[in-house]
């Protein structure tokens, strides 16, 4: 707006009133360059705006079936199944909230949860590392194949292998415990978690291993005490993940456990029966079961974004 | 260096974490004793999740007749099947007794006890013919019926009774309007109520009960005969397919895609006037639902062979492999000896026909009468006892169905079905 006005003032001068002639190409550059910087300033705020709504979109199909799950939890039980649905409840209830959390078991199946994907975590941890670590600092033929072996239990339908896994439990004398849980999803988040933990292992220099070992470190001390502390935030990435895995795990889950250990996801599909579908109870349990994750989340939230950028400072 | 410091506070936290994790699961957090021990009095039920409420009040009265404690293991209905297949294909089972659904039992026949002791000629008397005729496998009783389920016809009372609805259908179809009883009837009226943003009725693309129930109406067996000769595409099959389709005019669109959570949500929403459902629906409509005191029950309409539907029972069942066999069959017999308990539940249904009587006069069990009346009927029968039922339901049934709400040309549909049914079966 300035530059406007003034650019009127200099093409309306008063004829026999002189303008410097010294100072016109001066004026004309530095018009000429507010003008550009206006016209970057507003391209930047369009290219700014336009990611905005990029991301606005992209929050909308990420969230609303959450947001959707959130507030079915708060209808009433015909709300729930209103044809055409409502996307807020007409009446706010807490019934749901009651009646999920009321049911037999429900509070021992969070706890199965709970125990199931820390073991869970842990054991893809301490297996991952170590098979990540290898793999990517002895770079041999055997570790390569190995990758990809681990990429190919991925590619199984977990159906295929849950039956047989379910037998062997059995033979075991794991029937029914969270431990043949946390094994079983082990399987399914360890392939995962030695991908990860490879490419943040290939991130970190070797010469700060080095240093380490010229101090007088051994390789397992460089490990621990130089290479892990650089990757905890890639650490903190798989824990989260293997954690998911687990977490919201529901096939296994319904092949090996009974009374002692059943997790949420199948408490959760139990509301949906042959005579009918509680939406109500259903989506208020899912919501609880939801909380723990989005907490841990969001305690790691800086460990998981130092994950996220580790490969990008590489070299 | 305080990176080093979170890392080993993490490592700590997790360590203690795991350690406290695996010493807990030495017992799980379920709690109860272990499954299948031997000659304990202990049995642990296997159960579809909307059944357990039937047997919640059975396991209490167990106790304290036979003193059985009853674990119940609560399973989704999509993943039960599975589950047996996995524990019975191993030989180790995890629980005493399975509910299972009657399609079921073909499957797993050879997997499970006979239990022939509780079907006295007494007990025999006291449920469905079509339900003791579909217990019995190979000259055993295999499994006691715990409770059962047919499809009734549930109507708009309100709109039925309506002096102007009553005068306008007289003058014209030429009679009274009343809850249908026939398949004219039931085309007559869903096509007068489909109007102002209402239809008449539903029609379930995605489900395959309800037109074998019209195909027994047309007087065919279903799918298979005795002989187990496919006979799909035979007059009553097609007749029952006719009009079945038929309907698609007087029902929402989309007509592929309705199940039975679909139709029941449009009738309680008051988009229907009139479904063919499951009575178990009829005490389970929202007290706050637009349709809510509103509604009227009758039998399941007939055809030319009379009134017919399919029993959906589920059956109490003793598997070979448990190791406590005695306390298994004690609680079973309890579910016989009192089986109206499971009437008082949220899911309200029973298997004696005894216990059905001694409701259909109270207030909130109107549907009891026409269940009873739908699951006597002459043309009434069980579907056909093939381990390859479910297969067949799914790859062929269900998608010839869909097709043919969609505008498919029926002989042919159920032509093609038949290939394919010979081809699973033979």
């Amino acid at each position: 707006m300035r530059v406007a006005e003034r650019t009127t003032q200099d093409a309306g001068a008063p004829a026999g009133v002189s303008v410097e002639p010294a100072l016109r190409p001066a004026t004309r550059a530095r018009k000429r360059r507010g003008v550009n910087r206006e016209g970057l300033e507003a391209g930047r705020r369009s290219t700014r705006t336009l990611l905005w709504i990029l991301l606005a979109v992209a929050m909308v199909l990420y969230g609303f079936p959450f947001l959707y799950l959130l507030f079915t939890s708060f209808k009433t039980p015909i709300d729930t199944i209103a044809v055409p649905p409502t996307i807020l409840p007409r009446e706010w209830t807490l019934e749901n909230y009651t009646n999920a959390l009321g049911r037999s078991g429900v509070v021992a199946s969070f706890i199965n949860s709970i125990q199931t994907a820390i073991i869970s975590t842990v054991l893809s941890l301490v297996l991952a590392v170590p098979a990540a670590y290898g793999i990517t600092r002895y770079k041999t033929l055997s570790g390569r194949i190995f990758i990809m072996a681990a990429l190919v239990t991925r590619m199984v339908p977990p159906v295929a292998i849950g039956i047989p896994l379910a037998s062997m439990m059995a033979t075991m004398g794991l029937s029914d415990t969270p431990i043949a849980l946390s094994i079983a999803h082990t399987t399914i988040s360890l392939p995962l978690s030695i991908w990860l933990m490879s490419s943040f292992f290939e991130a970190v220099p070797k010469d700060l291993e080095e240093a380490a070992t010229v101090d007088g470190c051994s390789r397992i001390g460089a490990l621990w005490r130089v290479v892990i502390p650089v990757v905890s935030g890639g650490i903190a990435v798989t824990a989260i993940f293997a954690f998911l895995a687990s977490w919201n795990e529901f096939l296994f889950a319904l092949l090996m456990t009974a009374i002692r250990s059943q997790t949420t996801p199948v408490v959760i599909a139990n509301f949906q029966t042959q005579f009918g579908l509680d939406w109500g109870s259903m989506t208020a349990l899912a919501a609880v079961y939801s909380i723990p994750v989005i907490i841990l989340t969001l305690l790691l939230q800086r460990k998981i974004v130092a994950g996220m950028t580790l490969g990008a400072v590489k070299g | 260096m305080s990176t080093r410091k979170t890392i080993n506070r993490f490592a700590t936290i997790g360590g203690i974490c795991t350690a406290v994790a695996l010493v807990a699961t030495g017992c799980g957090a379920g709690g109860p004793s272990a499954t299948g021990s031997a000659g304990t009095s202990t049995v642990n039920v296997l159960v579809e999740a909307g059944g357990h409420a039937e047997l919640t009040g059975v396991a209490v009265q167990c106790k304290k007749d036979a003193g059985v404690d009853v674990n119940f293991v609560e399973l989704p209905y999509d993943g039960m099947f599975n589950r047996l297949s996995s524990e019975f294909s191993s030989g180790a089972v995890s629980f005493d007794v399975a509910a299972l659904d009657s399609v079921w039992l073909p499957s797993f026949k050879d997997a499970l006890q006979p239990i022939d002791e509780i079907f006295t000629d007494e007990a025999k008397k006291d449920i469905f013919p079509a339900l003791v005729k579909e217990a019995n496998v190979d000259g055993h009783f295999i499994g006691l019926p715990a409770w059962t389920n047919a499809e009734i016809i549930l109507y708009r009372k309100d709109l039925f009774e309506d002096a102007k609805n009553k005068a306008d259908f007289q003058a014209k179809y030429g009679y009274e309007l009343a809850a249908p009883t026939t398949w004219k009837q039931y085309q007559d009226i869903s096509e007068f109520f489909t109007k102002d943003g209402m239809y008449g009725t539903d029609v379930k693309g995605g489900v395959e009960t309800e037109w074998l129930a019209h195909v027994l109406q047309a007087g065919g067996p279903m799918i298979l005969d005795e002989n187990n000769k496919v006979v799909i595409d035979n007059a009553a099959h097609k007749e029952a397919l006719d009009f079945y389709v038929s309907l698609t005019k007087s029902a929402p669109s989309g007509a592929a895609q309705v199940d039975w959570a679909a139709a029941q949500n449009l009738f309680n929403q008051g988009k229907t006037a009139m479904t063919r459902f499951w009575a178990h629906a009829y005490r389970q409509i929202p007290k706050d639902a637009p349709v809510a005191g509103k509604v009227g029950t009758a039998p399941m309409i007939a055809g030319s062979a009379g009134i017919g539907g399919v029993p959906g029972p589920w059956y109490l069942t003793v598997p070979k492999a448990t190791k406590n066999t005695d306390a298994a069959k004690k609680f079973v017999q309890c579910a016989y000896d009192h089986n109206s308990m499971g009437i008082e539940s949220s899911l309200g249904l029973a298997s004696r026909i005894s216990a059905f009587e001694k409701y259909q006069d109270k207030e909130g069990y109107e549907s009891f009468g026409p269940l009873i009346e739908t699951l006597n009927g002459e043309a009434t029968a069980t579907r056909p006892a093939t381990d390859k039922w479910q297969q067949i339901v799914d790859t062929v049934l269900v998608p010839m169905l869909q097709k043919a709400v969609a505008g498919g040309d029926s002989a042919t549909l159920l032509a093609d079905a038949k290939k394919q049914i010979e081809e699973l079966v033979k």
